[in-house]
């Protein structure tokens, strides 16, 4: 394909394209509205506008056990809705894609304003352990290509994958070229109607419920589990850019965020995961070199209490809220924390 | 007559039958109307492959898992929406949803709503035992005004939901049956999975043990026989009276021989 001048979420909707979604479903927010308003024009597309998001993700479950690729898009307030259905398709394996494109919460919020609110509820927003692959990009063109990571990534672990994205980065406008030569990875479960299979969000054994049995619920988490380490570990995309001046510090970041980074390249070590959970080791092995880290994020220090508790030691919090980036802000947040 | 025996055995072909018996109490009426579900499968030759059964929560919906074809055992409320993603899927597919009262009109009544709107090519069979069995028998969406629940100890104040009137004027297809009245209740299910748009099934039957038990029946018997003897049949109608099951008038629009 030729370049191509995209906004964010139109990159998103063209990649589910050339990823082979055949379904959307979804129901308007702002700022992620612009990813169905484009994919009803896609004519191989079934779209559809559901009375709300729970019934958004619920026909997206439907669509992908009948075989096809789908997915659905939201932002803060419908994804607090679809999590019930995310653990049901965690539980019965239904490969998915959800994006959720942040603005400032809890509630309402601040809705055209750029957010990282929603880190803890990716992980944690339905009830019971279940364990998502989460992606993060932070431009058009990371947007274009992870979105179909995304779907390989559903596809190899049989899961609702999450890619993450902000008011920020799925309003901008870059130019791009996208490339369609990606491997695609196709669904290999027979679809539903060939079958006497039973899916359900019960705890089960294969098709039959088992819902007393203690030592099959540990087994099938553990398995449940280890598919998601295992895939994740396939798509362990991040940014690490060694400071070329002497540092302790490493200026951890990620998303619209991580962007604004890039100005302290000179001053400190910059760590960006896109793929933001599970958290794998190289984040461990690389903050080993580092004496302080910091974690500049668009909340309160969600991610920031991951990383503490994955590397046991204390990190600095940089809080950047209510959706204002800048540069003369951070400039003077960075040499607070850092002289500290 | 050895006809009959025939089809009786047949049937069970849409059964897992090695599953059985099913988690419900006895006298529970689930098993009336799953068996019904299955008799008028077979009878219009619905494929086992091809055929996808998708439940909500409660009693009625772990009847999904008893099917010998695929079937997804959804969350509470969100099977018609599950469904009509699958329907949407592949619309070669015959899709039909079966869950309680509670599942479909309460938590899940939005969704009703709007599949109804969409008119979407699905079958819905509700088990309307008028509460919720599985949590204990707290009121529902359609316990009658003035009954004793565990959550309207001084009688229901409300009146229930009467269904039907959403579809009224709509291209979607109603009936209301009762688990007394078998071979109509076959009837109504073989017209509604013919039917080509969304059709929805009330079919009325018993939860004895938390609801029935607490009301004065002394056991499901006696509740088939309050259906007997309340229930007029009235197909064909503009409007069903609280008294009288039937199909909606222009819902017939399959093949009418097949079960007059
Ligand atoms: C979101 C959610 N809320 C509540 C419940 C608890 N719950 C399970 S079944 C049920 C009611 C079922 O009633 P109905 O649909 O009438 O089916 P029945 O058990 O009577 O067949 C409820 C409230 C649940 N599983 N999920
Ligand atoms: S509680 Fe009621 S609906 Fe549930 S199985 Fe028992 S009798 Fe049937």
């Amino acid at each position: 394909m030729s370049k191509q001048l995209l906004q964010g979420n139109q990159a998103i909707a063209l990649a589910a394209e050339v990823a082979g979604m055949a379904f959307f479903s979804g129901y308007p927010i702002t700022p992620a509205s612009e990813i169905i308003n484009d994919l009803v024009n896609r004519k191989q597309i079934k779209v559809l506008q559901m009375e709300d998001e729970i019934s958004s993700i619920a026909t997206v479950i439907g669509a992908s056990l009948a075989g096809l690729k789908a997915m659905t898009a939201t932002s803060g307030p419908g994804f607090s809705l679809m999590q019930e259905n995310i653990g049901l398709a965690h539980m019965m394996e239904v490969p998915l894609v959800i994006v959720n494109v942040q603005r400032v919460g809890p509630s309402t919020g601040m809705p055209t304003l750029p957010a990282q609110g929603d880190i803890i509820q990716c992980i944690h927003g339905s009830h019971g352990d279940y364990f998502p692959i989460v992606f993060y990009p932070n431009s058009v063109a990371e947007l274009y290509t992870h979105t179909i990571t995304a779907f390989n990534a559903a596809e190899e672990s049989l899961s609702p994958v999450i890619l993450l994205s902000d008011a920020f980065i799925s309003h901008l406008y870059e130019t791009i070229t996208p490339q369609s030569d990606f491997p695609i990875k196709n669904r290999e479960r027979p679809p539903l109607g060939s079958g006497s299979r039973h899916f359900t969000g019960l705890s089960h054994d294969n098709s039959l419920p088992k819902t007393s049995d203690a030592d099959n619920y540990r087994k099938l988490i553990t398995r449940l589990r280890e598919k998601q380490l295992i895939t994740a570990q396939q798509y362990n995309y991040y940014e690490y850019r060694e400071c070329r001046n002497e540092t302790d510090t490493l200026l951890i970041s990620y998303g619209a965020l991580s962007r604004i980074a890039y100005y302290f390249k000179n001053e400190f070590s910059l760590f960006r995961p896109i793929l933001m959970f599970p958290i794998l080791g190289d984040l461990k092995r690389i903050a080993l070199q580092y004496k302080k880290i910091i974690v500049m994020e668009m909340n309160t220090g969600q991610y920031a209490g991951e990383i503490e508790r994955i590397l046991h030691r204390e990190v600095t919090l940089l809080p950047v809220l209510g959706g204002r980036i800048s540069l003369e802000e951070i400039k003077n947040a960075l040499s607070g924390v850092v002289t500290k | 007559m050895g006809n009959n025996v025939t089809k009786d055995v047949q049937f069970k072909r849409y059964l897992k039958l090695e599953l059985l018996p099913t988690p419900w109490c006895p006298g529970c009426g689930n098993g009336i109307v799953l068996k019904t579900i299955c008799q008028a499968f077979y009878e219009i030759n619905f494929p086992l492959q091809g055929t996808v059964v998708i439940s909500g929560i409660g009693c009625a919906g772990r009847s999904a898992g008893f099917f010998n074809l695929d079937s997804v055992h959804t969350t509470h409320g969100r099977a018609v929406p599950v469904a009509e993603g699958i329907k949407y899927a592949n619309e070669k597919l015959n899709v039909v949803v079966v869950s309680g009262d509670g599942d479909l009109m309460g938590i899940g009544g939005n969704h009703l709503l709007h599949a109804i709107r969409r008119n979407t090519n699905i079958t819905v069979i509700c088990f309307a035992n008028e509460i919720y069995g599985m949590t204990g028998g707290q009121v529902s969406p359609i316990t009658p005004k003035g009954v004793k629940t565990l959550t309207t100890p001084e009688g229901n104040p409300d009146n229930p939901i009467d269904i039907q009137h959403l579809f009224v004027g709509n291209k979607s297809f109603f009936a209301r049956t009762s688990a007394y009245h078998l071979s109509h209740m076959k009837k109504c299910i073989i017209a509604a999975l013919q039917f080509n748009g969304f059709s929805f099934v009330e079919a009325r039957t018993m939860c004895i043990v938390n609801y029935g038990r607490r009301l004065g029946y002394k056991n499901s018997n006696a509740m088939l026989n309050h259906y007997k003897e309340t229930y007029k049949i009235n197909d064909n109608a503009e409007e069903l009276a609280p008294n009288e099951i039937g199909i909606l008038k222009g819902n017939f629009q399959a093949d009418e021989q097949l079960y007059q």
